[in-house]
C-alpha cells in the first residue's frame, strides 16, 4: 500500500519534472537562437533570483500571489469547471482593498482585516456570477469569465482614473497607502534579530501575507478533503452525472465552486495592492491572468502541492524579469515556456508513451508488461531508475 | 445636442460601413469556431490563432515586400498553429480546453517576444514597413450615393466573410464531408461505428477553423489596421465563440450574431464623442456578449421545456386514445 502510494506520487512528480525540464530546454534553444549572449541571459534566468536579497524578496512575494491564484484555480478545476475569471476577481479585490486602505479612517488592526475581508467578499461575488450562469443557464464559463474579466479591468481603470487618482498626480496611480493600510512585514519584532528584520524590511515587501497564505492552503485542503462541500466538489468533478444520481445538488456545488474560488483570487488582489505595490496602479494584474492555471496544473489541483508549484513557477517568473533587465531577451519568453508546460503536464498519453518506450528498451528489467498493468509496472521501474 | 450628433452618425452610411468592417474581424473566426464546434472540438485557441496569423502576415509582408506572400504565410502559420491543438488533443491526450488555453498563452507571449526581438519594441510593429491588402472598389456601384458607400471600397476580407458564410453553409449541409463532420460532433461513437474516421474529421475541422481564424487575424493587421499591436485581438476570438452559440450553431445565425457584436463595438467607438468615460463605453461589447449568452441559453431552456411539454401532451393523448379504443 505504502509502496503503491509512493509510486503514484513519484509518477506525478516525475511527470511534472519532465515537463518542466523539456520546457526549459526549449526555452534554452530559443535563447540560443535569439540572444547575442545566450549563456549570460539563461544564467540570469536560472540563477538570478538567488543573487540579491531584493530579488529573493521579489520571488517570495510573487510566489505568495501565485499560491493564492493556484488555490483559486485548484478549487474550480477540481469540480471540472474551466473558470478563467481569476484576473477579474483579483483586480476587483485589489480595488476594494486599496480603496479601504486609502480612504477608511480606521486604525491598522481594523482597517487591514476589513480590507482583506472586503476583497474576499468581492471575489466571492464576481465568481458567483459566472457560476450561476453556468449552473443554471449552461452559459459557457470560458466565454463568460473572460468577458467578466474585461469588464472588471475596465471598471478598475475607470474608478482609478476618475476617482482614486489624486488630481495632481502625473500618471495614473493612487496615492501611496498610509502605514495603516499596508500589510506589515512578516518578520517578527525580536530584539536579537533586529538587524535582519531591518534588512528584510528595507529590501523586500514580504509581508504577513506569508502567514495568510499558509493558512489559506490549509483551509483549502480542509475544505476539499474534510467537508461535505469538498466531497461534493470532487464528485461533481469526477463525474457530474453520477454525482447527481447520488443525490448531490450539482448546480449548487458548481455555483459554490466558482464563488469560493473567487475568494482566493480576491485575496491575491488584496496582496498585490496592500502587500506588494502599496498603491493602486494601472495594469496591476499585468501578466498574472492565467498564472494560477499553470500553478494548479503543476500541483495536480492538490492544495498542499500548490505552494511548492508556486515557488517553482514563481522562480521562473522572477528569473525571466531579471533576464529581461540584464540581457537582450524579453521576459515574454516565459509565457512560451508556460504554454509548453501546460501542454506537457496535461498530456495524458505522453507519459505512458514515454514509459512504454523506456520499458521496451530495457527488456531485462521487466518483460512482457503487455496491456493491462504495463503502465504501473513501467512507472515503478522508471521511478526507481530516476533515483 | 451631443446625443443627436451620435444618433445622426449612427444612421449614416459611414456607420453601416464601420459596422461591417468591425464585424468582419468577428465573422471570420466565428465561422471557424462554428466548424470545430459542430465537430465536437471546441476551439478555444481562435484568439491565439488570430494573433499568430496577424503577426506572421505583417512580418512576412514587410520582409518580402508582397502582401500576397504575407497573407499566404499568415494563413499557413494560423492553420499549422491550430493543428497543434488537434495534435495535442488527439495524440497527446491533452484536454482540448487546457490545450487551447496553453496555445493562447504561447501566442500572446510568442508574438510579443518575437516582436521585441525583431523591432526592439513590445508595443507595435510600426517600425516594420508592412503592407496592406488593397481595398476593392466596385466600378459604377461606387458612384451611387449611400449604396456606393455601403457596398464598395472594403478590403477583400469583408466580401470574403459573407461569401465564406455561404460556402461554410454549403460545406456543412450539402457535402459528404460536412455531414460526416456534424455526425462526429453529434455522436462520435455512432459515427465511428459506421466507418467514419473520427480523428481525421476532427483534424480537418480544427484545421479549417484555424484557417478561418487566421483570415480574421490577417484582416486585423493587414486591412483593418496596417500594423501589428501586442494582443491586438483583444478578446475577439472569444467573442467569436459567443457568436457561435448566440447564432444557434448555424452559419447564417453566426454571421448575424457576429454583426450584432460588431454593431455594439461600432456603437462604443461612436459614443466616444460623448462625454462618457471611454472605459465605460468599451465595456459595451463585453457586456453585450454576456447578455447574449444569457438570452441564448434562456431560449434553449425554454425550448427544451416546450419540447418536454409537447411530448407529454402527445403521450397523454395517445394513452387516452388507446384506453378509449380498448373499452
Amino acid at each position: 500500500m505504502n509502496k503503491l502510494l509512493s509510486s503514484t506520487f513519484f509518477r506525478e512528480l516525475l511527470r511534472v519534472v519532465v515537463a518542466v525540464l523539456i520546457a526549459l530546454g526549449i526555452g534554452f534553444i530559443i535563447t540560443l537562437l535569439v540572444s547575442d549572449q545566450p549563456i549570460e541571459a539563461y544564467k540570469a534566468f536560472l540563477f538570478g533570483p538567488l543573487t540579491k536579497i531584493n530579488r529573493f524578496g521579489d520571488w517570495i512575494e510573487e510566489s505568495i500571489t501565485l499560491t493564492f491564484l493556484g488555490l483559486s484555480v485548484a478549487i474550480v478545476f477540481k469540480a471540472n469547471q474551466f473558470s478563467l475569471g481569476q484576473e477579474g476577481q483579483m483586480v476587483l479585490g485589489a480595488l476594494v482593498s486599496g480603496s479601504i486602505a486609502l480612504f477608511v479612517p480606521l486604525p491598522a488592526y481594523l482597517r487591514i482585516p476589513l480590507a482583506i475581508m472586503a476583497a474576499m467578499v468581492v471575489g466571492f461575488l464576481w465568481g458567483w456570477l459566472p457560476g450561476y450562469l453556468k449552473a443554471h443557464l449552461n452559459a459557457n464559463e470560458i466565454v463568460s469569465t473572460l468577458m467578466l474579466n474585461a469588464i472588471a479591468l475596465l471598471f478598475y481603470e475607470w474608478l482609478l482614473t476618475y476617482y482614486i487618482k489624486p488630481p495632481t498626480a502625473g500618471y495614473t496611480s493612487s496615492a501611496t497607502f498610509p502605514a495603516e493600510g499596508t500589510l506589515p512585514t512578516f518578520f517578527p519584532a525580536l530584539p536579537f534579530l533586529a538587524d535582519l528584520r531591518t534588512l528584510f524590511m528595507n529590501q523586500t515587501n514580504i509581508s504577513i501575507a506569508l502567514y495568510l497564505v499558509v493558512i489559506a492552503v490549509m483551509v483549502v485542503y480542509f475544505l476539499m478533503f474534510r467537508t461535505p462541500f469538498g466531497y461534493e466538489l470532487r464528485m461533481v468533478g469526477a463525474n457530474s452525472k453520477f454525482a447527481r444520481y447520488g443525490g448531490i445538488d450539482v448546480k449548487k456545488t458548481i455555483v459554490l465552486a466558482f464563488a469560493v474560488s473567487g475568494i482566493f483570487a480576491g485575496l491575491a488582489g488584496s496582496h498585490l495592492a496592500m502587500g506588494i505595490h502599496h498603491k493602486l496602479i494601472l495594469n496591476i494584474t499585468y501578466a498574472l491572468g492565467f498564472e494560477g492555471i499553470v500553478v494548479s496544473l503543476l500541483a495536480s489541483n492538490n492544495p498542499l502541492a500548490v505552494p511548492f508549484a508556486a515557488l517553482a513557477y514563481g522562480y521562473l517568473r522572477a528569473g525571466a524579469n531579471i533576464m529581461e533587465r540584464s540581457s537582450d531577451m524579453s521576459r515574454e519568453m516565459v509565457l512560451v515556456i508556460q504554454g509548453i508546460i501546460i501542454l506537457l503536464v496535461t498530456a495524458e498519453k505522453l507519459m505512458p508513451m514515454v514509459q512504454k518506450r523506456i520499458s521496451s528498451r530495457k527488456p531485462g528489467v521487466r518483460t512482457g508488461g503487455d496491456k493491462t498493468d504495463d503502465e504501473s509496472v513501467s512507472g515503478t521501474t522508471l521511478a526507481e531508475g530516476g533515483d | 445636442m451631443d446625443f443627436q450628433v451620435v444618433l445622426g452618425s449612427i444612421l449614416s452610411a459611414g456607420f453601416i460601413a464601420s459596422v461591417l468592417r468591425i464585424s468582419t474581424a468577428l465573422i471570420l473566426p466565428a465561422l471557424g469556431g462554428l466548424i470545430s464546434d459542430l465537430a465536437g472540438s471546441i476551439n478555444i485557441a481562435l484568439e491565439g490563432t488570430m494573433l499568430v496569423a496577424a503577426f506572421t502576415g505583417v512580418v512576412v509582408s514587410a520582409y518580402t515586400h508582397s502582401w500576397v506572400m504575407g497573407v499566404l504565410a499568415g494563413l499557413l502559420a494560423g492553420t499549422l498553429f491550430s493543428l497543434l491543438l488537434a495534435f495535442a488533443n488527439i495524440y497527446l491526450g491533452t484536454n482540448i480546453i487546457l490545450a487551447g488555453i496553453a496555445l493562447n498563452i504561447m501566442a500572446i507571449g510568442g508574438t510579443i517576444f518575437l516582436l521585441y526581438t525583431l523591432t526592439g519594441d513590445k508595443g507595435n510593429s510600426s517600425t516594420l514597413a508592412s503592407l496592406k491588402v488593397p481595398d476593392i472598389i466596385i466600378p459604377l456601384v461606387k458612384d451611387i450615393p449611400f449604396i456606393g458607400e455601403v457596398l464598395s471600397g472594403y478590403p477583400v476580407f469583408v466580401y470574403l466573410a459573407f461569401l465564406l458564410t455561404w460556402l461554410v453553409a454549403v460545406f456543412l449541409y450539402r457535402t459528404r464531408l460536412g455531414t460526416h463532420l456534424r455526425a462526429v460532433g453529434e455522436n462520435p461513437e455512432a459515427a465511428a461505428s459506421v466507418g467514419i474516421n473520427v480523428n481525421r474529421i476532427r483534424i480537418i475541422a480544427i484545421g479549417l477553423s484555424g484557417f478561418l481564424a487566421a483570415m480574421g487575424g490577417l484582416y486585423l493587421s493587414m486591412a483593418y489596421l496596417s500594423l501589428f499591436q501586442n494582443a491586438m485581438t483583444a478578446g475577439r476570438g472569444f467573442i467569436a465563440l459567443a457568436a457561435v452559440y448566440l447564432g444557434g450553431r448555424k452559419p447564417w445565425g453566426t454571421l448575424l450574431a457576429a454583426i450584432i457584436f460588431g454593431f455594439a463595438q461600432a456603437l462604443a467607438i461612436n459614443l466616444g464623442s460623448l462625454k462618457i468615460p471611454s472605459q465605460l463605453v468599451q465595456m459595451i461589447p463585453y457586456a453585450a456578449t454576456i447578455i447574449a449568452l444569457v438570452v441564448y441559453n434562456l431560449r434553449q431552456v425554454a425550448q427544451a421545456r416546450e419540447r418536454a411539454r409537447r411530448f407529454q401532451e402527445q403521450h397523454m393523448a395517445e394513452m387516452a386514445a388507446s384506453q378509449a379504443g380498448s373499452e
